[in-house]
């Protein structure tokens, strides 16, 4: 992918708002439905919007307005809450390489969701360590903003909403997958690599088929991880003669 | 809204952030242990091996249409084909998604 980032920290936030923009497809209809589901459970308008703006994790809000609204014990919608998320905390390990050593960081990380990782896994490495901040911010800042904004549009009139525009809350939200292959396509260097994304993308839509959407994301990377493992041992053809490796996206365990 | 709710929901955003926040300054305290070695050889390579498998992961999810019937698969694979065949001619970020979302749309719109 080429870099689109310009030189002052100002355009970096502009790039990254500007290259989020894909994501918004997928979050504003599911921040809608988010806001209808939630006043329909029983919770103002307001409150919704604050679910969205504090938690901001999406499979896991659904859970906590849907186990709440069916008198679930609070303990355990906090621990379903955060059993969803806990796939999370690979996330920011993976993108510490290449963030710069400023205190802000901390920070944004709030905003590292499921597709805001995706997509700052794959740019990072490719922008100077100078705009790295600023494009993190802008696309982070533009991805919250559209959760919280179509929160509060669901929980108004998402009913109306959804019922004039249905054809576009079923093609906005391909915007998503459109995406993630983009940034999952340049990881395809080599037959190992190929045969683990390949096996991870196959298990993880089979799981959400079959329901079981919670759980493809960590169980499919986790197939994936055994693949890639199991595929380390298999008999070799003879090795070519070492070379200093190169980090390159997809490259690093060649 | 109960106060016992209200803890409930800073409780669920509090585990969240830490399980954003925490990973992160434990690996930078390992990248400072480390010093001068390359950031990626820091890194335990089952965590670095994770990062694109769980993209994949979350395209694999993503893939299920929002109304899962034959129209939708079908425009679903066709708007994949069409997604990879921008991104292989551009490497672009932005060209392949409007391209993939321009074909789901317009054949869901036509064949719907």
């Amino acid at each position: 992918m080429k870099s689109h980032a310009a030189s002052s920290p100002s355009h970096a936030w502009l790039a990254g708002m500007r290259e989020a923009i894909p994501l918004l497809g997928g979050y504003v209809p599911v921040a809608i439905s988010f806001g209808l589901i939630a006043t329909q459970a029983g919770f103002d308008a307001w409150e919704a919007v604050l679910i969205s703006v504090l938690v901001y994790a999406g499979a896991s809000q659904f859970l906590f307005v849907g186990m709440v609204a069916a008198g679930a014990p609070l303990w355990l919608v906090v621990a379903m809450t955060l059993l969803i998320n806990l796939r999370h905390v690979v996330y920011a390990p993976n993108l510490a390489p290449w963030l710069t050593p400023s205190r802000a960081w901390p920070s944004l990380m709030h905003g590292l969701t499921d597709q805001v990782f995706a997509l700052a896994l794959a740019r990072l490495p490719q922008l100077p360590a100078s705009q790295r901040l600023g494009w993190f911010g802008g696309a982070a800042l533009l991805a919250w903003a559209s959760w919280i904004g179509g929160t509060a549009l669901g929980a108004l009139a998402g009913g109306e909403l959804i019922a004039r525009w249905a054809l576009m809350g079923e093609i906005l939200p391909f915007a998503l997958p459109a995406l993630f292959l983009v940034l999952i396509a340049p990881r395809f260097t080599s037959r190992r690599w190929s045969l683990a994304l390949g096996l991870t993308i196959v298990v993880a839509l089979a799981l959400t088929i079959l329901e079981f959407t919670n759980l493809a994301i960590p169980l499919a990377a986790a197939c994936g991880a055994m693949c890639f493992q199991v595929m380390t041992f298999s008999p070799a053809k003879p090795a070519k003669p070492a070379k200093k490796e190169q980090h390159t996206q997809g490259e690093r365990h060649e | 809204m109960s106060s016992a709710l209200w803890i409930a929901i800073l409780a669920s955003a509090l585990g969240t952030l830490l399980m954003r926040l925490l990973p992160l300054l434990w690996m930078r305290r390992r990248l400072e242990r480390l010093g001068d070695e390359d950031g990626l050889d820091a890194m335990p390579q089952w965590l670095s091996m994770l990062g694109p498998l769980m993209i994949a992961a979350v395209f694999g999810v993503s893939l299920m249409p929002v109304k899962p019937d034959a129209l939708s698969w079908i425009a679903t694979a066709i708007g994949i084909a069409a997604t990879l065949a921008v991104w292989w001619r551009t490497r672009t970020l932005g060209w392949p998604v409007a391209a993939g979302v321009a074909t789901y749309g317009v054949i869901v719109t036509i064949l719907g």
